[in-house]
C-alpha cells in the first residue's frame, strides 16, 4: 500500500500567511521547512485520531509503524519504542483505535506522519483489551487447564508469601495463619505489588522460591497476592511474566489479588484462586484445634477397637469353657458306669428269677410224686429229691457266681481300664486347651506390662476415676503379683483432649 | 541418608490403616495390641507436631547468585493496629 504523496492543498490556508520573501521560487528544503513550520503553527500540539489500524509493523528496534485509515483516507503513524513499551495490549491490523500524538513532517521523505504517544482501543479500555488478549492466548496454551493444577497439601509446614511488606494483605495472611495453624513456618518474600518493576519482582520471587525450596527446608505452598486497588494497581498480576512464573511453579500457588470481584490472569493460572489474602491463608491451612480434637477422636477410636477385639476373644474363651467336655469331663465315664451297673442288676435279677422258677417246678414235682407213689417209695424218693435239689442248688449257685464273675470282668473293663485311658486322654486335651486359652487371657496382657486395677473389697475393676475417692485403697494386678495402693490424686479428664 | 521424621499426613494415613486393622478383628490380639501401641505413638507424634511451634516468620532476600537468605522477622507478625480487612 502506498502512502499518499504530500499535498500542498492541505496547508492552503497557511499560504496566505507566507511572507512575500518566499513567494518567489523556493528550494525543496525551504518549502519543506515552510510546510513543517505551518503544520506546527496551525495544528494543535496534541491530536486524537480515530481510525482502523492496518499495515502494522513492529520493527526490531521496538518502534511501531502502522497506518490509520477510515473509508476515505489513510494516515501514516509511528510510535517510538519508549511509548510502545507502555502499550498493554497487542495492536493488530483491523483494530479500531484512538491514537493520541502530534503531526510532524519527516523532511527527508517529505511525508507527514502522526507520532503517536498513546493508543487506546475504541469501545473497551486498553487494560481490559490487554487482559482479554492475554487470557485468550494463555488459555490456548493450556495455562488455565484444570488438569494442570496441583492440589494443596492438607498439612503445610512452610508457606511462602509473595507480597508487599506495607500492604494489609501480609498482615491479614499472617494473622489468619496464626489464628488457624500457628505451627506453620512463614517465609515472607517482599516484592513491589504495583508499579513498573512489580511484575518482574513477583515472577522472579516465584521462580527463586522454587529454586531454593530445598535449602529453605521445603516450601509447601506459595501465596501470591495483594490487597484491593484499581485495575491499574492490580495490573502486575495480569502480566504474562507473572502468569508464566506461576504456571512453571512446582510448588502449589494460591493467588489472592484484590477483592472478591477482581479476577486477574494470575488468579486464573494459579492452582487455587482465593478471593482475598485472608481467604488464601484459610485455604492453605487446616484449623489446628480441629486437628487436635480429630486426634483425640482417633485415640478414642483406637482404644474402643482394641477393647472390642479383647471382648471378642473373651467371648470365644467363655464359649469354649461352656462346652461339656470341659465343664463335665467325667460325664462320659460316669455314663459308662451307669450302663455297667444296670447290666449287672438286670443279670442278677434274671438268675434269681430263674432259680425261683426252678424251685416252684421242683415243689410241683414233689407233690405229684407223693400223690401217685405208694408209701414204700416215699422215703427213697424223698432222699433222691433232696439230692437233686441239693445238686440243683449248687449248680444255680455256681451259675450265679459265674455270671457275677463275667459281669465283674466286664464292669472292670469299663470301670478300670477303659475309663482310665479315656480319662487320661481327656485330661491331656483339657491341659492343651487350658494352655491355649491362657495365651488369650488377660494374664498374657499382664505379662506384656499392662496392669489391672481392682477396687478394694471385691467391687470389681477400676474403669473410671468416678469409682474411687481420695484415700481409698485400690489393688493393681501385675504379671508378677499384686500391689495395694491408696488413691491420693484424683484427676478426671478426657483422653488426650487439649494440647 | 537419615530417616526423615514422618510427616503429619503420612502419620495420619498410617493411623487410619491401624485403626481399620484393629477394627476388622482379622488380626490376632497380640497384633492388635502392637498396632494400638504404634497408633498411640503416632498420635503422640502428631500432637507434638501440632503443639510444637509458635508461628515462625522469616523474611527472604535474594542474593545476586540467585540464592535466598532467610532472616527471622517476628516483627512482621506483630501488628499494632487491627488488620484492615480487604474484603
Amino acid at each position: 500500500m502506498t502512502r499518499p504523496p504530500f499535498d500542498p492543498n492541505l496547508i492552503k490556508t497557511s499560504a496566505d500567511e507566507v511572507r512575500p520573501a518566499f513567494a518567489a521560487t523556493l528550494t525543496v528544503t525551504q518549502l519543506t521547512q515552510l510546510i513543517k513550520r505551518t503544520l506546527e503553527e496551525r495544528l494543535p500540539s496534541t491530536i486524537q485520531v480515530i481510525g482502523q489500524i492496518s499495515n502494522f509493523k513492529r520493527h526490531s528496534s521496538g518502534h511501531l509503524y502502522f497506518v490509520l485509515k477510515d473509508e476515505r483516507s489513510e494516515l501514516s503513524c509511528v510510535m517510538w519504542r519508549s511509548d510502545a513499551v507502555r502499550l498493554k495490549f497487542n495492536a493488530t491490523d483491523g483494530l479500531e483505535v484512538i491514537a493520541t500524538g502530534h503531526i510532524d513532517l519527516f523532511e527527508r521523505s517529505g511525508r507527514y506522519q502522526l507520532y503517536a504517544r498513546r493508543i487506546e482501543p475504541r469501545g473497551v479500555g486498553a487494560l481490559e483489551l490487554a487482559f482479554r488478549q492475554l487470557r485468550g492466548k494463555l488459555e490456548n496454551e493450556g495455562l488455565f487447564d484444570p488438569t494442570r493444577k496441583c492440589a494443596l497439601p492438607r498439612f503445610p509446614r512452610r508457606i511462602a508469601v509473595v507480597t508487599s511488606l506495607d500492604g494489609a494483605a501480609l498482615r491479614d495472611i499472617l494473622q489468619t495463619l496464626l489464628r488457624r495453624f500457628p505451627c506453620v513456618d512463614v517465609l515472607v518474600y517482599p516484592v513491589a505489588v504495583q508499579g513498573p518493576s512489580a511484575a518482574g519482582e513477583i515472577a522472579s520471587a516465584v521462580a527463586l522460591l522454587n529454586a531454593n525450596s530445598d535449602q529453605l527446608g521445603g516450601i509447601d505452598v506459595i501465596i501470591v497476592g495483594r490487597g484491593g486497588g484499581s485495575l491499574e494497581d492490580l495490573w502486575a498480576f495480569n502480566e504474562e511474566v507473572v502468569a508464566r512464573a506461576i504456571f512453571d511453579s512446582r510448588i502449589p500457588v494460591i493467588s489472592a489479588v484484590g477483592h472478591e470481584t477482581d479476577v486477574t490472569i494470575s488468579d486464573l493460572v494459579a492452582d487455587v484462586r482465593a478471593a482475598t489474602p485472608t481467604a488464601a491463608a484459610e485455604l492453605a491451612t487446616p484449623v489446628r484445634d480441629e486437628l487436635t480434637s480429630d486426634l483425640a477422636r482417633t485415640a478414642r477410636l483406637l482404644l474402643r477397637h482394641l477393647t472390642h477385639a479383647i471382648a471378642l476373644r473373651r467371648a470365644s474363651l467363655t464359649a469354649v469353657c461352656e462346652r461339656s467336655a470341659i465343664r463335665r469331663p467325667l460325664d462320659v465315664v460316669q455314663r459308662r458306669d451307669e450302663i455297667v451297673d444296670d447290666l449287672n442288676t438286670r443279670m442278677q435279677q434274671g438268675l434269681i428269677n430263674r432259680m425261683h422258677h426252678l424251685h416252684r417246678k421242683l415243689g410241683a414235682m414233689e407233690i405229684t410224686v407223693l400223690r401217685i407213689a405208694p408209701q414204700a417209695f416215699t422215703a427213697q424218693l424223698r432222699e433222691r429229691i433232696a439230692a437233686a435239689e441239693h445238686r440243683m442248688e449248687r449248680s444255680v449257685t455256681r451259675n450265679v457266681h459265674h455270671w457275677e464273675r463275667r459281669l465283674n470282668d466286664r464292669a472292670a473293663r469299663f470301670a478300670d481300664i477303659h475309663p482310665k485311658r479315656r480319662w487320661e486322654r481327656l485330661s491331656d486335651r483339657i491341659d492343651q486347651m487350658t494352655r491355649r486359652l491362657e495365651a488369650l487371657s488377660h494374664n498374657s496382657v499382664l505379662r506384656r506390662g499392662f496392669t489391672l486395677t481392682r477396687l478394694s473389697r471385691g467391687r470389681g475393676l477400676l474403669r473410671s476415676p468416678t469409682q474411687v475417692r481420695d484415700g481409698e485403697l485400690i489393688v493393681t494386678d501385675t504379671a508378677g503379683g499384686s500391689v495395694e495402693s491408696r488413691v491420693v490424686n484424683l484427676k478426671q479428664m478426657e483422653l488426650f483432649d487439649g494440647p | 541418608m537419615t530417616e526423615k521424621p514422618l510427616t503429619f499426613e503420612a502419620a495420619l494415613q498410617r493411623l487410619e490403616k491401624l485403626t481399620v486393622e484393629i477394627e476388622r478383628g482379622e488380626i490376632g490380639l497380640e497384633d492388635s495390641i502392637t498396632r494400638y501401641e504404634e497408633g498411640m505413638k503416632l498420635l503422640d507424634h502428631c500432637r507434638q507436631m501440632l503443639a510444637a511451634a509458635e508461628q515462625r516468620i522469616q523474611k527472604l532476600t535474594a542474593n545476586p547468585d540467585g540464592t535466598l537468605n532467610a532472616t527471622d522477622a517476628p516483627e512482621l507478625g506483630k501488628s499494632n493496629r487491627p488488620a484492615a480487612r480487604d474484603d
